[in-house]
Order: structure tokens, then sequence, then C-alpha cells
């Protein structure tokens, strides 16, 4: 409870709403740790793909139970969550990938013959260059989950502090697998059962989702709250933006599309206000995502660009050359009939 | 006959394929095909086809077949895509028919045709093939964005879908782009390699280099995706993704060292002389054609030999690389196990995964009976006629070397920018049966072009029309716009005599258009113009008009006469310095400073006069002037 005022405490901190809420300096000594909760997650988004894929350092495994194994534990869960978001859930197997060139590698430690890799060198493990992890298309993010299985030549392979799964902030997870037996093609749903669960557990807190309460639906009530505050946020400041716009570029041409999804953003964020006093979250929540969804097509309007429209130093541009050649004799002989009219006055002063 | 021994070569492959979705419904085999051609040439056919079944793929659950592509896929309902990136020229004449019968090849650039699900309506398929081709042109890293409506025609007879749609296949539509302008380099190379389970990194796909794949005289890059279903085992149909790469190159020029590529002559002892010519004598010489089959080692060829295997879920059957040649050459092979099969003029060798593969074949004298290379079905060419800027011809040539007539059709995707005049379309020697025709619009859509027609046997048929050229504006012309603008090729099918499926391909070469072009620095050449005209003018006439008349000495001195002044006496000054040396010269110079220092009082009394002077002429005038009045 108090946790999640703070959490609504520290979303509200930045808003122009900040002044009309009370007493938050109570808050401040947790602020730190929900600061990195919060950067560690994905942003809201109507729509998530989840992306399980296993890389193999070698030619083996080339196929894992993936199927049964999601739909055993992975999607119980994203049933839960429906409510916050839609989710997609896609596969790969890729082999032959190797770490990236830029990171030091893992080194041999040899009083445990184990294989050890930095904790610097966890930022850079994803090779971007090589392995293909193309986000989904269609509107949403994608969160990639890894599994890793180290190549025959470099295993066991384990992190230097201990443990063998880390999280990417607001892009995926890393997991290291190291396989009983070099020769294993097939990964079945019983070997990876480990492995799903600690999927399940960066997929929590890639999507913000509370540490406390113990109970997986007060956590999840609680991210709903948290949704519908940062999603009116997100939706008002986009509005705000659009308007700042319209009267900076003032030869700018509004469709008739976006003063639609204006009115709608208005009217659902008005709704979900309503509900939020009224307790009635899940409608809060529906309004909420209505009016962040049509606030973002009205801002994003695809004719609505900023270049089309030239400053007024084009039009200088065009005219200068003309009026360049007849304007400068002019100018400089207004200069000197000045200085010469300041001399006769001056003169005359002298004189009379 | 002839087609049975035509189709031998993509049968062979065909059963491979089938063979190995009846195994299991996840597969990958991958095949590299070596023929040595005439003239120290060298045909390479690498094959990678990957299978998944629909299940998988509708609940995006990937294991061989790449996830990239078949999100694009999904997305865009693309049932069946063709994708190629070609370059360079097959010879016909001294090769022979095209590999494949040209069904894994497409024309110079980027071709693209694919069937994608209409929705019923007409613009909806549109609207998802501006998405594939996007979407295709990030994966590919090539500018497949520019195929626009301008570039996209809807074939009617061209192409048959390769895949089995069931009853889907009413609702599809076909759509083709082509880009004769797109250069395939490295960059295209990269992204299919990475669509590949084992990535160029085990296998035949180690041998793919950038260096060489570029370098040779022909090569084609080629994606296909396709549903097969098989009948036998209860019809799970599987999607089918086949990648290869066809490349002829030349064996001297790919065995050059990379560190030392520049091409040396042979010593002149080396060289045989024709004899027969006139002037062939101990210092002139005239070579002869090679005709002996030169020494080649797999490694110099492509670079490095073929690292380890690439074998996922294969049988004990299976071979991955076939060499084509007659039975007598002498092969060595190392880091391979060769299987024997009934065929004396292929060798089938399989790799294993902890040795790498090398293949050398030694020089050897031009043999006996020689591989017989299979006839073309068709000889396409096809050129621009004509002079100036306003208007051309389009002539094109098919000559058909069989003993039976030929039906085929005949495709052209021309831009809108060149406009046929259908009405002095004219054909030589051959029946015209269908004409599909849809005219251009201006940047809206090209012409579109599809023609059935007959040849009789052992004749050429000439296809002639006058086209009028147009003048694009200003902004439309690209960045080199002297260079032309690039004609897609001709797409020519021979139907077979059977009917149904199949039948071969034959494209043409590109052709470049010259249009009339502007002169673009015109735009400068005005504003200058135009900025010195005004200047002159307006300058002069404002001078005129505003410009008093003083007397030079009552002009006010302006301070960079002053400085002009005082820099010219500095400079006398340092020259008088210099010539002066002599006491004499020094006496005579103060002689002639006292006379210089008279002077100048002498020269001052003058000018006082002149002033006093001139105010007495002033005071004359005034006095004429009082008397005038009065």
């Amino acid at each position: 409870m108090a946790d999640e005022q703070a959490s609504i405490a520290l979303l509200l901190r930045d808003s122009p709403l900040h002044d009309s809420f009370r007493d938050e300096s109570a808050f401040a000594s947790q602020f730190e740790s929900l600061q990195r909760r919060t950067t560690r997650a994905f942003k809201p988004a109507p729509s998530y793909h989840l992306t399980f894929s296993l890389f193999a350092g070698g030619s083996a495994p080339s196929s894992w139970d993936i199927e049964t194994a999601a739909e055993q534990y992975i999607n119980p869960l994203l049933q839960a969550l429906s409510s916050i978001s839609d989710f997609t859930v896609d596969t790969q197997v890729q082999l032959h990938a190797s770490i990236s060139p830029a990171i030091a590698g893992p080194t041999f430690d040899t009083p445990t013959i184990t294989w050890t890799l930095l904790a610097s060198d966890l930022s850079g493990f994803v090779n971007a260059a090589e392995w293909p992890l193309s986000p989904g298309i269609g509107s949403g993010s994608t969160i990639n989950l890894i599994l890793y299985v180290p190549h025959p030549r470099q295993t066991p392979l384990t992190l230097s502090g201990g443990g063998n799964s880390w999280i990417i902030p607001q892009w995926g997870g890393v997991q290291i697998l190291n396989p009983a037996s070099n020769t294993t093609s097939h990964l079945s749903a019983a070997h990876i059962e480990p492995v799903m669960l600690t999927f399940a557990d960066q997929l929590m807190s890639l999507l913000g989702v509370p540490d406390s309460p113990p109970s997986l639906s007060l956590r999840i009530a609680a991210l709903q709250r948290e949704r519908t505050t940062s999603l009116i946020l997100s939706a008002s400041s986009t509005l705000g933006a659009l308007v700042r716009l319209t009267r900076k570029l003032q030869s700018i041409a509004i469709p008739k599309t976006v003063a639609h999804s204006v009115e709608l953003t208005i009217s659902h964020l008005e709704q979900a206000c309503t509900a939020l006093s009224e307790g009635d979250y899940a409608a809060a929540l529906t309004s909420a995502k209505v009016a962040e969804a049509e606030a973002e097509k009205a801002f994003f309007e695809p004719s609505m660009v900023g270049q089309v429209y030239f400053p007024e130093e084009h039009k200088f541009a065009v005219y200068v050359p003309l009026l360049g050649p007849m304007g400068v004799p002019l100018v400089m002989t207004l200069i000197k009939e000045a200085r010469g009219l300041v001399g006769r006055r001056k003169g005359k002063v002298k004189v009379g | 006959m002839h087609l049975s021994t035509l189709l031998s070569l993509p049968a062979s492959l065909a059963l491979l394929t089938l063979a190995t979705v009846y195994a299991s419904p996840h597969s990958y085999t991958e095949h590299l095909h070596l023929l040595p051609l005439p003239q120290s040439h060298l045909h390479a056919h690498f094959n990678f086809t990957a299978t998944t079944p629909l299940s998988a793929y509708e609940s995006s659950h990937f294991r061989y077949f790449p996830r990239s592509l078949a999100q694009i896929l999904q997305h865009t309902r693309t049932k069946e895509l063709h994708l190629r990136f070609t370059t360079g020229r097959w010879d016909d004449e001294s090769w022979g028919a095209r590999p494949l019968d040209g069904t894994r090849e497409g024309g110079t650039g980027v071709e693209l045709w694919a069937w994608v699900d209409g929705g019923g309506s007409k613009t909806v398929p549109e609207e998802r093939w501006s998405e594939l081709v996007n979407s295709l042109s990030g994966l590919f890293c090539a500018s497949l964005n520019f195929i626009d409506s301008t570039k996209t025609v809807r074939p009617v007879r061209l192409f048959e879908p390769e895949g089995d749609h069931g009853s889907e296949k009413g609702g599809l539509q076909l759509l083709h782009g082509m880009l004769p302008h797109e250069v395939v380099c490295t960059e295209n190379l990269t992204p299919f390699l990475k669509l590949l389970p084992c990535k160029g990194k085990a296998g035949i796909s180690t041998l793919l280099d950038g260096h060489k794949l570029f370098d040779a005289t022909w090569q084609s890059m080629a994606i296909d995706v396709r549903p097969v279903c098989g009948a036998a085992d209860g019809g799970e149909c599987v999607l089918e993704i086949q990648q290869s790469v066809s490349m002829a190159l030349s064996i001297p020029r790919s065995m050059r060292d990379r560190h030392d590529p520049i091409p040396r002559p042979a010593k002149i002892e080396d060289v045989q002389c024709d004899e027969s010519k006139p002037w062939n004598g101990h210092d002139t010489c005239f070579p002869n054609a090679v005709t002996d089959e030169p020494a080649w080692t797999l490694s110099k060829v492509f670079g490095h030999a073929a690292k380890g295997a690439c074998d996922l879920e294969r049988n004990d059957q299976a071979f991955d690389v076939t060499l084509e040649v007659p039975s007598d050459r002498p092969v060595n092979a190392t880091g391979a196990s060769e299987l024997t099969f009934p065929s004396t003029t292929r060798r089938h060798y399989r790799l294993s995964a902890s040795s790498s593969f090398d293949l050398s074949l030694p020089a050897c004298p031009s043999p006996v009976n020689p591989m017989a290379l299979f006839t073309p079905p068709l000889y396409a060419t096809r050129q621009i006629a004509g002079h100036g800027q306003e208007r051309g011809s389009m002539h094109t040539t098919l000559r058909n070397p069989h003993a039976h007539p030929l039906t085929l059709v005949y495709m052209e995707s021309l831009p809108w920018y060149l406009r046929p005049y259908m009405h002095t379309l004219r054909l030589s020697n051959g029946k015209q049966e269908k004409l599909y025709y849809t005219p251009a619009l201006d940047r809206e859509r090209g012409t579109h072009l599809e023609l059935v027609l007959t040849i009789p046997a052992q004749s050429t048929t000439t296809l002639t029309y006058d086209f009028e050229k147009a003048v694009l504006r200003y902004t439309e012309y690209p960045p080199d716009a002297n260079r032309g603008f690039d004609v897609a090729p001709a797409v020519v099918r021979v139907l077979s005599e059977h009917g149904g499926f199949g039948g071969s391909y034959v494209r043409t070469t590109s052709l470049l258009l010259s249009l009339p072009t502007p002169d673009f620095s015109m735009p400068y050449n005005v504003i200058i113009l135009t900025s010195t005209v005004i200047a002159l003018g307006f300058g002069s006439l404002f001078n005129l008009l505003t410009r008093s008349f003083v007397l030079a000495e009552e002009v006010p001195p302006s301070p960079l006469a002053g400085i002009i002044r005082r820099a010219r006496d500095a400079v006398k000054g340092l020259l008088g310095k210099k010539t002066g040396g002599d006491e004499k010269e020094s006496k005579a110079a103060d002689a002639q400073a006292g006379e210089t220092a008279e002077a100048p009082s002498l020269a001052k009394e003058r000018t006082d006069g002149k002033a006093n002077g001139i105010a007495n002429g002033h005071a004359d005038l005034r006095e004429r002037k009082a008397r005038v009045v009065t």
C-alpha cells in the first residue's frame, strides 16, 4: 500500500499535477529503489511481442520443447496480465551464435575449471550485429528473452558474481544454460523448466510489476493503477505538445481526423478520471489506454510534418540575388547623404 | 527428349527436397553443384532448403525457418515469395542452357514477385505489396522500397504458383516488380547468409565470400518461399524456403591471389601461336584460343576450403557436394567421404563436421568427347534503336534453334516515360496468339505488355515497336542524370509442350534509355545574369542621376587615396635609397635635394597662384553673371 502510494507519488513528481499532491516527503526515501524499477521496465505500450530465442554457441542443441513449456509456464501469466496489454509469443533457434567481439569474452578460471564472464561484459553480451533479433512488426514493443547455450569449448560458463541470468533494461533478459552433455541436440520440456521460471520472473520485472505484496493478483492490481496514472499523464502531455506545435507553426493545416482524435482523447481522459475517483479501476485503465492511443495517433499524423512548412529565411534567400544589386547602391548613397546632412547641420550651427 | 534431359537436374533436386520433407516436417538440407564450363569457367550452384510445418509457422515457433522473414510474410499475408538479386550476363552461346532452366535467376538488379492474399478487394493487395517491399528492403539492405506503383505490374500468363495453395488459390493476386538499376553487393549477401541456420560458419556456406562472389562473370542469389503439401503422410503442409546462389566464375580470375590481384601476361615461351596466320613470325604471335581445361583448386577459387558440415536432421544417403566432370578426369578430394552412385559423370561427396573439404583438379587437355551442354530453349536479345532525344524504337530478336515450333510468353514492364506506340507493333516471322496490354499513366503506372507468340522451328523472329520519350520534371532526374535511365529486362517464358506447369525462363539484358536532360546549372545562370543586368543597368542609371560633379581639389581626401599615396611614396623612397651609393651621386642627390626643396616652394607659390587664379576666375564669373542680369 505504502509502496503503491510512493510509486504514484514518483510518477506525479515530474508532472504539473505535482503541487496538488501533498506530503510526498514521506516517500522520498523509497524513491531511489522505485526509480530503479521504473528505469528497468518497458514504457507502457498497447501490445508486447515476446520473443524466446535459443542461441547455441556451437551447432547443438538445435531444437527445444518451447511450445509445451511456454504453454505451461508463460501463458497463465500472460492471461493474468491481459488487462494491462496484449501479448504475442514467438520463438526461434539460432546456431553458431558467437559472442560479440566488442567485449573481453569469457576467461578460463583454472581453480574452478569454469569459464567466467565479467560483470562489465554483460551489457555488451548480445551481439546485435550478428544475432537476428529484429523487432516485431506492428505497433508495440518487443521483449527479447534469450537462452544462451555456450559452445562446447566454453562450457561451463558462469558469471563472475555468481548466478546465470541478468536483465537488460527496456530490452529483455538473458540466461545461460550449461548442458549436461555436449551432444544433446534437443532440449526437452523437463530440461527447460527452471529456464522458463526464470524467464517468467524476468518478464515480471521488465513489465514493471511491483515486488510486494506476495500475492500476484494484488501486484497486478497495483500495476493496473500505476499504468492508468502513467497513461493519463502521457496522454495529456502529448496533447499539450500538440497544442504547442500548432501555436508555433501558424501555417500548419490540421486535418479532421486529428481534431476527432483530440476530442476522443479528451473525453476518454475525463472518463478515466471519473472512473478513478469512483474506484472502477478496470474501466479507468481501458479509458486511459484508448486516450493514449488516440493522442499518439493525433500527434504522429504523417501529413502534419514540420519540415514541410518553409521558414521565412528561405524566402529571403530567394529574393536577395534579385534585390541585392539594387539595394546596395541605394544603401551606400543613403549613408553618404546622411553623413552629408549631419555635416551640413553642424556647419550651419557653427556659422549661425 | 531434350526437355527430359533439361529437367533432369532440377528433378533430382526436387526429389531430394521431397524425400526430406517426408522424413520430418522441420528439415534442412544443403547442396553444392560444381560444373566446369567451356572457356575456363566454373558454374557453382549452392542450394539451401529449410522447411517448417504450417502449424508451427502459424503459431510462430521457428527452428530452421528464419523468423525475421516469416514475420514479414505473416504480416503482409504473402503466401508465396520469389526474390532475386542478379548481376552479370550468362553467355548462352558458349555455356548453353541456363541453370535450372532459368527458374532460379532474375533480371539484372533485383526482381521480386509474390502471391499476396487479396482479401477480395483491389487496393488491399497493393497496400500489402508496398508493406512487403518496404520490410524486405530493410531486411536485405537493398533499396527495394523503390518498387512502387510505377514499377509494379500484374503478369497474366508469365508465372504460375510453384506451391500447393489448395483452395486459397483463387484469392491470391500476383504482383511483380523489377529494379534494374540496383547494384548487388556484399551488403546483400550478409543478410542472405544470416537467414541460414548455419550462418556461413559451417558447411558449404563457408565458401560464400563477397570478394569472390561479386567478382564472378554472372551471379544470382535467389530466395523462394512456397507451401508444399505432401500427400503421403497425412497431408501436413509445410512451408519451404529455398535459398540458392548460382554463379559462373572465370577460373583464372578467381585463382588470382587476393593480395596480388594484378593480372600478368604469360611468358612468351608458354603462349601457343596460331601458325595459320600470315603474319606469324618470331616476333609476331596471334595466341590460340585456350581449349584446355585449366587446373583449379576449390580453396583457391573460393578463397578458402569448406569448413565443417551443417548436418541437421539429415539422413545417411544425403550428400553435400556434387562435381560433374567426365569420368576420366582425375580429381583429388580431401576431407570428405565420397559416396558412390551409378552415374559416371557425377561424383558425390559428404562433408564431415571435423575437417575442411578441398577439391583439386589438375590441368587436362581438351577432352575427346566433351560434356554435352544443353541447347538453350531460346536465344533472346533486345536493343533500343533510333537516334535523337525524342523518339526511338525497341527491337527484340528471338531465335529458335530447335526443330520444333515454340510457344512463348513475352513480357515487358516499361517505365511511364517510355511511351510505346502500339499501332507500330510488328512481328516478323512469327504468329501472335494473344496480347495483354495495360497502357501507362504518367507518374502512376508503367506500361505492361505481354504477348503469347509462336515461333516456327529453326527460325528467328523480330519484334519491333516505336516509342516516344517523355520530358521529366526538373526534380525527377536522378543525381547522375546524363547517364540515362534503366529499362527493366524483358522476361520470356517458353511454355512446355505438354502444357500445364513448367517451362523455362530466358531474360534479356536491361537497357539504358537516354532521355532529354536539361542543363541543371540554369537556375544558377539565371540568378547570376539577372543580378548582373540589374547591377549594371540600375547601378549606372542611379549613378548618373545622383552623382554630383565637383572640381578635383574640392573633393575631400578619401582615406583610401591617402593610404595609396603614402604606400607609393614609401616604395619610391626605398627604391631611391637602393640606387643611391656613390659620393658623387650623393652630392648630386644633395644638389638635387636642394633643388627639389626649392621646387615644392615654387610649386606651392604656383598653386597658390593658381588658387588665386581660380578665385579670380570665380570672381570673373560672378561679374559676368551680374553684367548679364543687369
